[in-house]
C-alpha cells in the first residue's frame, strides 16, 4: 500500500471535526465515550494481541489513571490537562510492574491469574483508601480545563479527547511500525528465537506493557471527566469482559481492530444499560460468536476489503 | 489470650479451606485433563448454586433432588460447552482458549444477573443449625457438614483414580494424551466428560458455598479468584497439592485475618498467587515445568 493511501487516513479526524454539530447531547456522551475508549482498546492490544500475552490487568490502569486524573484535580486542585500526563505515567508505571511476573518467565495462564489478581487488589485499594478516592461511594470529579478553557460541555471535550486520540493513535501506529513492532512479532512468534537472535526480549516486553498501561491511563484520564464521578464499580471484572470484547470483536492484534472495537462495545450496550446483566450477557456471547466464527475480528473484514487495512504487523 | 484462640480459628480456617479445596479441585480436574484453564469455573459455580435454588425453591423438589438434578444439570452445561465451544478451537492458540472460557463464565453470570439482578438470596440449610462445645473450640454443624461431605468427596474420587478402570484411562489420559489416543482412548470425548465432571464438581461446591454465604451473581468473581489461590499455593495441575493447597489458603486467611488485620480475609485470595507465582512458581507441592525448545 503506498504512503500516499496511508496520509488519506488523517482525513478520518478531520471528517470528525463538524460531527458535534450533529449531535444532541447524549449521543455526544456516547460518542466521547467510544473515543476514549479508544486508547483502552489500543493499549490492551498492543499486550495481548501484537505481544501475545495473558495480561489481565487492563482496568487496572485504566483505574489507576481515572483517579490519579480525579485525585489530583479534587485534592490538589490542579486543572486537568496538567492531570493527563501523571494519568499516563501511573499507568505506565502500573503497566511495568505487571510485566514484572512476565520478566521472571510466568506466562499463559500463570500470568493471566497474576494479573487478574493485581488488578483486583487495586480496585480493592480504590475502595479501601478512602481519604484519596471516596471508598466505595466514590468521589466527583471538578469540572475540567484545558489551558484555562472550560472543559464543561460534552461538545468541547470531544475535541479535547480528539486531539489526545489522534496523537496516541498515530504514535502507536509508528511504534508497531518500527524495529519495536517487529521485535514484538518475533517474541510472539516464538520468544526464544527471538531472544536466540539478539532481541532483547525482556526490554521489549517491558516496553511494551509500559506503552499500553500509560496509553490505557489517558483513556482513564478521559474517562474520569466524561463520567464527572469515579466508583471502584467502574473498574470491576464487567469492565474487564467489555475492554476483551473491544480488542476480540475488534480484532487482536490489529490497531484498526481496537479502535472499530473501541466504536462498537462502547455505542451499541448504551441501549439495555436499564437490565443488570445484559451487558455481561452480550459482551459473552459476542466473544463466543467471534472465536468461533470471526477469529481475527471485525478489522479481518476491513482487510479483506481493501489492503490499506491489512496490519503489516501481525501475523497468525 | 491471643494463643487460646488458635485452635478455634484452626477449626474454621479448616472448614473454609476444605471449600476451597473442593473448588480448587474441580478446576484441576479440568486444567489436568485439557491443559485449559477454566476461567469460567466460578460462574459455573455460581450457576450450580443458583440451580440448587431454582430446583429447590422454585420447583419444590426435597434438597437432594434438587442438588441431584444441579449436579446433572451442570455436568450437561460443562460437557457441552466443551464440545461445541472449545473442542472447534483447540488446536488454536491459548490465547483463544482462555478467552472462549471466560466469555462463556461472563454469559452464565450475566444471565444469572438478569434473571436475580442485584438481589441476595439465602437458601436455607437443608439440615437444623447447631452448635457443639469442646473446651472453648466452637464446632457448628456447618463446619461438620461441609468437612464431612467434601472428604467423602474426595475418598469417593480417590478410589475412582485408583481402583477402577474409568480411573486408569483417566490417568493415562492426564500423562500423555497421544499415548492415550494411541491405545484407542477417545480423548476429545474424555476432554468433554472431564469438563462436565469439573462444572459438577463446581456445582458441588456452590451449593455448599450457598449455604454459608448469602448468594449474588458475583459469587463466581470470588470463587475463582479463591480457586485459583488454592491452586497455584498446591501447585497447579496437582490434584493432592489443590486439596492441600485450599485447605492451607483457608487456614491463611484466618490467620492473617486475625493476627494481623483484617482486611487480610479479603485480600488473602489476590496476594497469594501474586506471592507463590513471583516466589516459587511451581507452588507447593507441584514439580517445576521445563519449557523444551
Amino acid at each position: 500500500m503506498s504512503r500516499v493511501t496511508r496520509r488519506l487516513f488523517w482525513l478520518i479526524p478531520l471528517v470528525l471535526v463538524p460531527v458535534p454539530l450533529l449531535l444532541n447531547p447524549y449521543q455526544q456522551y456516547v460518542v466521547n465515550t467510544a473515543l476514549l475508549y479508544v486508547p483502552v482498546g489500543i493499549g490492551f492490544n498492543l499486550v495481548v494481541g501484537n505481544l501475545g500475552l495473558l495480561a489481565f490487568s487492563n482496568v487496572a490502569y485504566f483505574g489507576l489513571g481515572a483517579y490519579t486524573s480525579g485525585v489530583l484535580m479534587a485534592h490538589l486542585g490542579l486543572p486537568w490537562w496538567l492531570t493527563v500526563i501523571p494519568a499516563g505515567m501511573v499507568g505506565g508505571v502500573a503497566g511495568s510492574i505487571a510485566s514484572i511476573p512476565a520478566l521472571r518467565g510466568v506466562r499463559l495462564f500463570y500470568l493471566a491469574i497474576m494479573t487478574l489478581a493485581f488488578g483486583e487488589l487495586m480496585r480493592w485499594t480504590y475502595i479501601r483508601w478512602e481519604v484519596l478516592t471516596g471508598g466505595s461511594m466514590g468521589m466527583a470529579v471538578p469540572t475540567a480545563s484545558l489551558f484555562g478553557w472550560s472543559l464543561d460541555t460534552d461538545r468541547r471535550r470531544f475535541y479535547a479527547f480528539l486531539a489526545i486520540v489522534v496523537l496516541i493513535v498515530a504514535t502507536t501506529d509508528r511504534l508497531l511500525r518500527s524495529r519495536f513492532g517487529r521485535a514484538f512479532l518475533a517474541i510472539k512468534d516464538n520468544e526464544i528465537a527471538a531472544a536466540a537472535m539478539g532481541i532483547p526480549t525482556d526490554r521489549y516486553i517491558v516496553l511494551a506493557f509500559a506503552w499500553g498501561g500509560a496509553v490505557v491511563g489517558l483513556g482513564g484520564a478521559m474517562f474520569a471527566i466524561s463520567v464527572g464521578h469515579l466508583s471502584p464499580i467502574s473498574f470491576d471484572l464487567t469492565e474487564l469482559i467489555r475492554q476483551f470484547a473491544i480488542i476480540m470483536v475488534g480484532g487482536l492484534g490489529s490497531l484498526t481492530g481496537g479502535i472499530i472495537g473501541a466504536v462498537i462495545i462502547t455505542a451499541a450496550p448504551q441501549v439495555f444499560t436499564s437490565f443488570p446483566g445484559f451487558d455481561e450477557l452480550v459482551f459473552g456471547l459476542l466473544i463466543v460468536l467471534v472465536i468461533l466464527f470471526l477469529p481475527r475480528g471485525l478489522a479481518s473484514l476491513l482487510a479483506r476489503a481493501h489492503p490499506a487495512f491489512v496490519d503489516r504487523y501481525y501475523r497468525d | 489470650m491471643m494463643l487460646s484462640l488458635l485452635p478455634q480459628l484452626l477449626v474454621s480456617g479448616i472448614s473454609s479451606g476444605m471449600l476451597y479445596a473442593l473448588i480448587a479441585l474441580s478446576m484441576t480436574v479440568v486444567y489436568r485433563a485439557t491443559t485449559v484453564v477454566n476461567f469460567g469455573h466460578g460462574d459455573m459455580v455460581a450457576a450450580g448454586a443458583y440451580a440448587v435454588f431454582v430446583f429447590g425453591l422454585g420447583f419444590g423438589f426435597p434438597f437432594l433432588v434438587a442438588m441431584a438434578l444441579a449436579i446433572a444439570v451442570l455436568f450437561l452445561a460443562g460437557f457441552a460447552t466443551q464440545r461445541f465451544l472449545m473442542q472447534p478451537i483447540v488446536a488454536g492458540p491459548h490465547l483463544s482458549l482462555a478467552m472462549m472460557a471466560l466469555a462463556v463464565g461472563y454469559t452464565i453470570r450475566g444471565a444469572l444477573r438478569l434473571e436475580w439482578g442485584t438481589e441476595t438470596l439465602n437458601p436455607s440449610r437443608p439440615y437444623p443449625q447447631d452448635i457443639y462445645m469442646f473446651g472453648n473450640v466452637v464446632i457448628t454443624t456447618d463446619d461438620v457438614v461441609i468437612c464431612g461431605f467434601v472428604l467423602l468427596l474426595l475418598a469417593a474420587l480417590f478410589l475412582l483414580l485408583q481402583m477402577t478402570p474409568l480411573g486408569k484411562v483417566i490417568q493415562a489420559t492426564f500423562q500423555s494424551q497421544r499415548g492415550a489416543a494411541l491405545v484407542g482412548i477417545n480423548v476429545p470425548m474424555f476432554h468433554a466428560l472431564m469438563w462436565g465432571g469439573g462444572a459438577a464438581l463446581g456445582a458441588i461446591g456452590g451449593v455448599m458455598l450457598s449455604m454459608i454465604t448469602p448468594l449474588t451473581p458475583d459469587l463466581g468473581q470470588w470463587t475463582l479468584v479463591q480457586g485459583f489461590a488454592a491452586m497455584t499455593l498446591g501447585g497447579f495441575g496437582s490434584l493432592g497439592g489443590a486439596v492441600a493447597g485450599g485447605i492451607l489458603l483457608g487456614i491463611t486467611e484466618k490467620l492473617l485475618g486475625f493476627y494481623a488485620n483484617t482486611v487480610f480475609i479479603e485480600i488473602t485470595g489476590y496476594l497469594v498467587p501474586i506471592l507463590v507465582l513471583l516466589l516459587r512458581p511451581q507452588g507447593l507441592f507441584g514439580r517445576r515445568a521445563i519449557v523444551r525448545v
